[in-house]
């Protein structure tokens, strides 16, 4: 105990001392050319701001541009989300523009192989195909699935030409795969998607309850936030719920390790003993929080077209107490493996009121058939003790995309969205057909196929075209060799706008080439509501362009110019000032393009030139009606949070005897979704070259696994080689092994289950159960 | 923590450092009853010690977590010392056979040294050492204690273990006839050549980790510090994440290009 103490104390004064003496001392030693940035600002060299677009944190960047190339990266100082500081992929962003392999010709399917075409005829095709499927199959057998790297003007036209033009609803993209659960939770919970508190919380809270998420690698800016917290008061403490030992671990103050598919119990176990120690916030939950019960048993998405619409049965505190009296904190040992002390001590941390306390999750929490519950259960814990909405207590999801938060579902990129709204909705409805001009029973109130349906509706023929803009999902799909045999079937058109040769482009029928960031003009909004413009500041290659470019190439085609009316040169702005029409009250409201050209970031709602950064909160939302109280949950009719009873289920897969390791896959901070672009940064591959499977020591001696030997790794639904890696940067515990899912070459998610969280339809692409075998003992090189 | 000072010169310099000494005594005493009222309103499962015996963490991804002791080689109230022995990449080569060599010891020990290994008295935190009027270079690896089985001396400095301030005697410490004298002429080797220094160029970002991080994980411990070798010296040593921006680097891994091996799973194209 003496000795940690002194180590926390030690901690304290040493970057005091680092920053003093390292100046001091050695005037003139330092490495001199880390200062050179200075001396660009001299030269022609023209400096432009960028959000990175390598992860959902969205860090301020300052591009530099000479002779027409982006040529160098730096933190943008000004920018209230990284203040000046990036992490690798940031840093070697601008790199992934220069492949060797870019993609920056169309190219067309001529028998087996592709071949090059002129821009000009590739679209024709492609509006050819897509009129003559809408004529002989309906408009329902056409799709498009993008991703939450569009960026919002991308995601804005996608949903105008297939909602309002088309009059389809397949509109679908990869947040499906990351952040529908995130959004589904928020949707229940609050009424309303959108993060409700800003990164401003991290650096206002005492404790930090990292929920099954490897903060260190997936978002390090904000991780480094969090340590600078912690740097400037001695008190904060970093706490890892985890199940296996990670970087961020050896970072945290403590790391609790837990069984996969266990917060659920674990969430209502804390619950539990808040609600018995008396540490509720009374004040609180009487003034602004109900009480919900939803549908259970409502299984794991693995039937077509699983999807469950929820009720909200009403309830009260006494229910909640009952519900909660089995999660006692020794059940809750039994499921979770972690011991019931821990569970208790991290009750306290959150009932102790004179502490902050910010629980952070993200896509491994997210991707899971229980994601929508994960979410409200960690919300109920927040709204039990009061810790949420106010600065330093805060509940946020992390997204891995730019326009990761809610931005892109907002533009109307799901199946169930439209820009602002649902599609269930007549109001919304009416709002989006008032605005783009077309008549109102153009929309269908029907939501459409989720991700993994869509898919599945490709494989059947329900789908016979399908475009595919921004997104590798022949390597992020769970299953996949089903829905990529599913994409080579004949009858099937597939078009795809890339940038680089992966394995969705090798699928595709068109290859269209797509202008990158910084090659087109784009607003992308990050995890805290922040909307980023970035400029064109660098040609594109060859014909490549931008995908709402595309789109609206496609649309004057099809004889629907009258909905994209605009200039090339300007149409950025002019889709945003529209987007803005939908956005025009205190609640959502956006700011100008002008507001955004002149700012690294701007907070949505942004009402009277001011950034809302805490909503719900009356001091500090004007939307919120301070009459209420401190808060006012305005999403709700009834201006209140809803506490859900959600309880645990046992997944759809767990270890047995055929299979029985635990594979959990995930990210690395080298690489961004499935590689195509880090793996062509040559510090960021050589770094982490290629993926392979981390398994614990003891059991790969129980098997006579060495360090570096290719196994293959089996599961139901197929099987891959990899190479196995023992305390090589994570230590998955006995049981439980991890791999990266980066790697075309070694593509992971062949081996998940294909279930879905029936509420949300987020795929369950984190965790299944496999079995390793020994090919051997052959190396690899 | 402490206030920035004009340093008196003589006899006020005296009294100076008895008060800044109390001083800074008492603010440690402050510092430690805060953080132990703080602990102590903790529940009582706590553990201590994040890591249990059976769950080392794994050097080289830890360690960049545990560097704070490196830099505590002075104290920020402290006055700056003029070091004897600035280190230098040339300094730090000589005493190094090749890239990722153990480094020689290049003074005297005393017997009890000699036997016991007492190293880690000055190495694991470093500081400035009266007795070679030097800032103590920082070992990277307190943890291990077997100093004298990887780091070898010269028997020349071995024998004249005379650990003194006194500046005549300072020297002879490491400048005997002999004893400095690395210069082998025995073998006929060339050592593996030395990494290549990055000079961060605007445009090459972060420089890469160029060597391996084998007992080597601690970062500060090497590149912050009074004592750390001026050309390596970080500019920013408060960021604790180092691996966020600085990356491990194989330089024999080949230049990416697309597999054409999909382990096992059909390619879905036909191209």
């Amino acid at each position: 105990m003496r000795s940690v103490e002194r180590r926390e104390f030690l901690k304290g004064i040493a970057a005091v001392s680092a920053a003093t003496a390292g100046s001091a001392l050695a005037p003139g030693t330092l490495l001199s050319a880390t200062t050179g940035y200075s001396q660009d600002a001299q030269s022609a060299v023209d400096w432009s701001k960028a959000p990175c677009r390598m992860c959902g944190v969205g860090c301020g960047l300052l591009i530099a541009i000479e002779n027409g190339r982006a040529g160098a990266v730096k933190g943008d100082a000004a920018s209230a989300v990284g203040k000046g500081l990036a992490c690798a992929k940031g840093y070697y962003s601008v790199q992934a523009l220069y492949g060797r392999d870019r993609i920056t010709r169309a190219m067309i399917r001529r028998g087996r192989g592709l071949s090059v075409a002129p821009m000009s005829e590739a679209l024709d095709l492609v509006a050819q195909r897509l009129r003559e499927t809408i004529q002989r199959y309906g408009k329902d057998s056409v799709a498009i699935y993008g991703s939450a790297q569009w960026s919002i003007p991308d995601a804005y036209v996608a949903s105008k030409l297939f909602k309002g033009g088309i009059g389809t609803n397949n509109v679908e993209s990869s947040s499906r795969l990351y952040a529908a659960s995130a959004m589904a939770g928020l949707q229940t919970s609050f009424g309303l998607d959108g993060a409700i508190g800003c990164y401003e919380d991290v650096d206002q809270a005492d404790v930090f309850v990292l929920w099954d998420i490897n903060l260190a690698e997936t978002d390090p800016v904000l991780f480094s936030r969090m340590l600078d917290r912690r740097r400037r008061d001695r008190s904060v403490r970093i706490v890892d719920l985890t199940t296996r030992t990670t970087r961020t671990s050896y970072a945290a103050d403590r790391s609790l390790l837990h069984r996969p598919h266990s917060g659920l119990a674990l969430a209502n176990a804390i619950a539990r003993e808040i609600v018995a120690r008396k540490w509720v916030d009374r004040e609180f939950v009487d003034r602004h929080v109900a009480f919900k019960r939803g549908k259970t048993g409502i299984g794991h998405g693995l039937t077509d077209d699983a999807l469950v619409a929820d009720e909200a049965i009403a309830a009260n505190g006494g229910d909640y107490e009952s519900f909660l009296a089995p999660y006692t904190a020794e059940r809750a040992q039994q499921i979770s493996g972690l011991s019931a002390g821990d569970i208790r001590w991290l009750a306290s941390l959150y009932g102790d009121r004179a502490r902050k306390v910010m629980t952070v999750w993200g896509e491994e929490a997210n991707r899971h058939s229980r994601g929508t519950w994960l979410n409200n259960v960690l919300y109920n814990i927040h709204l039990l003790v009061g810790k949420i909405a106010s600065p330093g207590n805060a509940a946020l999801s992390l997204a891995g995309q730019p326009s990761g938060g809610n931005a892109v579902h907002d533009a109307g990129s799901l199946s169930h969205t439209l820009p602002r709204g649902l599609v269930s909705n007549a109001v919304d409805r009416r709002r989006a057909a008032t605005i783009w001009g077309v008549p109102a029973d153009t929309i269908s109130a029907r939501p459409a196929r989720t991700a993994l349906p869509l898919f599945r509706a490709l494989d059947r023929g329900d789908i016979r075209f399908l475009w595919i803009q921004a997104t590798n999902p022949m390597v992020s799909l769970p299953n996949l060799s089903r829905y990529r045999r599913a994409a080579a079937k004949d009858g099937r058109f597939l078009v795809v706008s890339e940038a680089y040769p992966t394995p969705t482009s090798d699928a595709a029928d068109v290859v269209l080439p797509a202008a990158m960031w910084l090659e087109r003009e784009g607003v992308f909004a990050n995890v805290e509501r922040r909307a980023q413009h970035f400029e064109q500041i660098v040609a594109p290659p060859g014909e490549a362009m931008s995908d709402a470019w595309q789109m609206i190439e496609v649309a004057r085609r099809m004889g629907l110019t009258r909905l994209f009316p605009w200039e090339r040169r300007d149409h950025v702005a002019r889709i945003w000032e529209e987007y803005r029409r939908f956005h025009t009250d205190d609640r959502s409201a956006l700011p100008a393009i002008s507001e955004l050209r002149a700012r690294p970031g701007v907070i949505w709602p942004f009402v009277g030139g001011r950034e809302t950064k805490w909503r719900y909160n009356t001091a500090h939302d004007p939307a919120a009606d301070r009459a209420r109280g401190g808060f006012d949950f305005y999403g709700h009719a009834d201006h209140r949070a809803w506490i859900w009873l959600r309880p645990h289920e046992p997944p759809a897969e767990s270890p047995d005897r055929a299979y029985p390791f635990w594979l959990t896959v995930g990210a690395v901070l080298e690489h961004f979704g499935g590689g195509a672009m880090t793996q062509r940064i040559p510090t960021l591959h050589r770094s982490v070259p290629r993926a392979y499977l981390e398994m614990n020591r003891d059991d790969a001696n129980r098997l006579g696994i060495r360090n570096r030997e290719t196994v293959r790794l089996v599961s139901r639904r197929g099987a891959i080689e990899i190479e196995a890696r023992i305390d090589y940067r994570s230590r998955p515990p006995r049981g439980q092994l991890f791999a990266p899912s980066f790697d075309e070459g070694v593509p992971v998610r062949q081996l998940m289950l294909d279930a879905f969280c029936p509420l949300s339809g987020q795929p369950d692409t984190t965790i299944c159960a496999v079995r390793v075998e020994r090919l051997g003992g052959r190396n690899v090189p | 923590m402490s206030p920035r000072y004009t340093v008196p010169q003589g006899v006020p310099a005296r009294i100076f450092l008895i008060v800044s000494a109390v001083v800074a005594i008492a603010a440690i005493v402050v510092a430690f009853g805060d953080v132990a009222a703080k602990r102590a309103a903790e529940p009582a499962e706590i553990r201590p010690a994040l890591f249990t015996a059976g769950d080392p963490p794994i050097a080289g991804e830890a360690d960049v977590f545990r560097t704070h002791a490196g830099v505590l080689a002075i104290d920020p109230g402290a006055e700056p010392r003029r070091s004897a022995h600035p280190r230098t990449l040339a300094t730090y080569r000589n005493l190094r056979e090749y890239p990722g060599a153990p480094p020689r010891i290049p003074h005297g020990l005393t017997p009890d040294e000699f036997q016991n290994g007492g190293c880690n008295t000055c190495h694991e935190r470093g500081g400035f050492s009266e007795r070679f009027g030097a800032y103590v270079p920082i070992t990277p690896h307190p943890e291990m204690g077997a100093c004298l089985q990887c780091h070898v001396g010269n028997g020349q400095l071995m024998a004249i273990a005379l650990p003194s301030t006194d500046p005549s005697a300072r020297c002879r410490q490491c400048h005997t006839p002999e004893g400095g004298a690395w210069n082998e002429t025995t073998v006929n080797w060339t050592p593996l050549a030395w990494p290549r220094v990055a000079r961060r160029a605007a445009g090459s970002g972060p420089p890469p980790i160029p060597h391996s991080l084998e007992f080597r994980g601690n970062c500060l411990s090497c590149h912050a510090a009074p004592s750390a070798v001026a050309e390596i010296r970080t500019t920013h040593p408060e960021r604790a994440d180092c691996k966020q921006c600085h990356l491990p680097s194989d330089g024999a891994t080949a230049e990416y290009v697309r597999p054409t091996r999909t382990g096992g799973v059909p390619r879905g194209g036909t191209s």
